[in-house]
């Protein structure tokens, strides 16, 4: 018995620990982007809640509700303008570089968010080399971010390659929609 | 002198006699067929329903039967006979060379008989093949011996089916090898492994991610694939036999397209590890032996496959503008590129026996299997029909596996490494299936 009293009080601390340890992974890695829920806004507690979770605004400059629509509308906007690629290719055209000109001005208004760029491409052709691809058409706009000058953002990449359709059909139309970097946020 | 003379002839009439009967012996146990020769003609057999020896699972006397049958059209050796044509009730039919009539089975056209008993007791089953040379009428090798659980049947008839290639063809069969691939599970993709009839599907990862790339150790103890699961492409090994899988490569980035070397003791993945794309040798671990620096600029480099002798590496480069495939010699660290015809080659498979590296090509037909010598000669498109991606060859160097959608949804398919045999592994799959690979023989797991 004696003994047993002794551990208790142990493994409750380790169970703390182990507790907040996890917390603490989940704050600092962006949840899975596979096929759960998207990251991002999602993670931003109830609307309105400028008091409960306060901080988390604050972080982000955001002190009033006013403030606190207006990142909204922009994060929505950050995240629905995706950037297209040509077949095969992972260069930036011009169009693609005026709207990452609009991602940097956000991330230099709210540089604490963090960016997670999904490289991803067109059915055609094998399943790996356009993993390859899809990574490199996700770098090719992180790079472009943090060369900017714009500041140092936190960013990573990943590449879904053709696993994740987001317009399906073998035909042209189709097939540009997939060639494309998508931009998911948290904060 | 006369004497001499005449026994002289009477002695070479013998030695023809012999030699004769010797040659017909041997073709009768060993025939060396060179499938890929275009002129080969199947050979007709006929596998009538195995025999019960006591009155329980008398049903599998058909079933047996059916996935042997299976088994050897497969083959690309052995074209079965429709058993409508059998003349005998075959649980009436005797089991040895003085029972059978094998002038009925001549004249149906057979050049050999299968004639199967099998014995069940309680959750136990004893299986006895043998194997006749219908022309010459009698046993080919000795009888062959079988006996498990009731429900290791199928293994056992796998067995069968590769003791009868041995004794005709002189190299044993395929049947007791297994595919691994990717297939959708409603919005996931998750590793599969099935036999090479497709029979047996078994579901190996439930990660309700996007799992690919499976491949298998050179031991057939281990797969390496590509998961999503932490929310990134990182490379993962399952002990198959139990399932119990751990993470290898965990680099930030992408960690993709795992291949064993030959021997088990490393792997050659492709990472994007400090942004640029290269590959890597790693060990059982995860940690990195060498990068082989193939990367050139921001190229992509990607979809590493071992020569069989373990020496270089096959991949594929997009370094001249679009991907080709290239060879790099580790001993040397020279790299060459092998394919200059099409814009789009990708997926090499090296063969077994070093003479060809398999690929997928894009042509007019849009994509197909296409083989090339590793000197860069007599490439050749093997598939014509378009949607034709990830082959791999099977252990014997005698077939290729594929995924092909060229009937919509992509499902695996198997040819002969000439181009011919063509079927669907699966009858009705539950899902798009891709990135097959083929297993070593699993003999004595």
């Amino acid at each position: 018995m004696k003994r047993r009293r002794g551990i208790y009080p142990l493994l409750m601390l380790f169970a703390v620990v182990a507790m907040t340890a996890c917390s603490c992974t989940k704050k600092t890695v962006p949840p899975p982007p596979g096929y759960g829920p998207e990251t991002g806004s999602g993670q931003a507690g109830s609307p309105g809640a400028m008091e409960g979770a306060g901080n988390r605004w604050r972080a982000l400059g955001i002190t009033t509700q006013a403030q606190k629509a207006r990142f909204l509308e922009r994060a929505a906007a950050f995240q629905n303008e995706d950037v297209y690629f040509d077949f095969n290719t992972y260069t930036l055209s011009d169009a693609a570089k005026k709207i990452l000109a609009k991602k940097i001005a956000f991330l230099q208004r709210y540089p604490s968010v963090r960016v997670t760029i999904q490289g991803n491409c067109d059915n055609r052709g094998t399943e790996e080399y356009n993993l390859a691809l899809g990574q490199k058409r996700a770098d090719a706009a992180k790079e472009y971010i943090l060369n900017s000058g714009g500041g140092n953002f936190n960013v990573n990449t990943v590449s879904f390659g053709k696993e994740r359709p987001v317009a399906f059909g073998n035909n042209p139309a189709a097939w540009a929609k997939n060639r494309h970097d998508h931009f998911v946020l948290s904060y | 002198m006369f004497v001499t003379r005449r026994r002289f002839v009477f002695l070479c009439c013998c030695l023809l006699f012999w030699a004769a009967v010797a040659v017909r012996g041997a073709s009768a146990q060993t025939i060396y067929l060179d499938i890929t020769n275009p002129n080969f003609q199947k050979i007709p057999i006929a596998v009538p329903d195995f025999k019960y020896m006591s009155p329980e699972q008398t049903q599998l006397a058909h079933t047996m039967a059916d996935l042997l049958t299976r088994d050897l059209n497969i083959s690309g050796v052995f074209q079965c006979l429709d058993p409508k044509s059998f003349l005998e009730d075959p649980q009436k039919m005797g089991l040895h060379a003085s029972q059978i009539n094998f002038q009925n089975w001549k004249q149906l056209g057979a050049d050999f008989l299968v004639r199967s008993s099998y014995q069940v007791q309680g959750n136990s089953i004893t299986l006895k093949g043998r194997l006749f040379d219908a022309t010459a009428g009698k046993l080919v090798g000795t009888p062959k011996g079988y006996e498990g659980d009731l429900g290791a049947w199928p293994d056992m008839v796998h067995a069968f089916a590769d003791d009868i290639m041995q004794m005709v063809t002189g190299q044993p069969g395929m049947f007791n090898t297994k595919i691994a691939y990717d297939q959708r599970v409603g919005s996931s993709k998750e590793i599969f492994e099935c036999d090479i009839d497709g029979y047996d599907p078994v579901q190996l990862t439930h990660d309700r991610s996007i799992d690919l790339s499976p491949v298998w150790s050179p031991d057939g103890r281990k797969i390496a694939y590509v998961s999503y699961r932490s929310g990134s492409p990182k490379i993962y090994v399952m002990d198959v036999a139990t399932r119990a899988t751990r993470m290898l490569c965990g680099y930030p980035g992408m960690n993709i397209t795992p291949a064993w070397r030959p021997g088990g003791k490393e792997l050659a993945v492709a990472l994007s590890k400090g942004g640029s794309q290269d590959l890597y040798l790693v060990d059982l671990s995860g940690k990195i032996v060498r990068k082989l620096g193939v990367g050139f600029g921001s190229s992509i480099s990607v979809s590493p496959n071992w020569s069989p002798d373990g020496e270089k590496l096959a991949y594929v480069s997009n370094e001249s503008g679009n991907p080709q495939i290239y060879i790099y010699d580790l001993a040397t660290g020279q790299k060459t590129r092998l394919t200059y015809s099409g814009k789009y080659n990708t997926s090499p498979a090296w063969s077994p026996k070093g003479d060809w590296i398999a690929y997928c090509g894009q042509d007019g037909g849009g994509f197909n299997i296409y083989v090339i010598h590793p000197d860069g000669s007599d490439s050749h498109a093997l598939t014509h029909g378009g949607g034709n991606v990830a082959p791999r060859w099977s252990p014997d160097g005698r077939m290729i596996v594929y995924s092909s959608s060229n009937g919509g949804m992509p499902v695996l398919r198997i040819m002969f490494a000439n181009g011919t045999g063509d079927w669907q592994v699966m009858p009705h799959p539950g899902g798009s299936q891709g990135l097959p690979d083929w297993s070593p023989p699993m003999n004595g797991q």
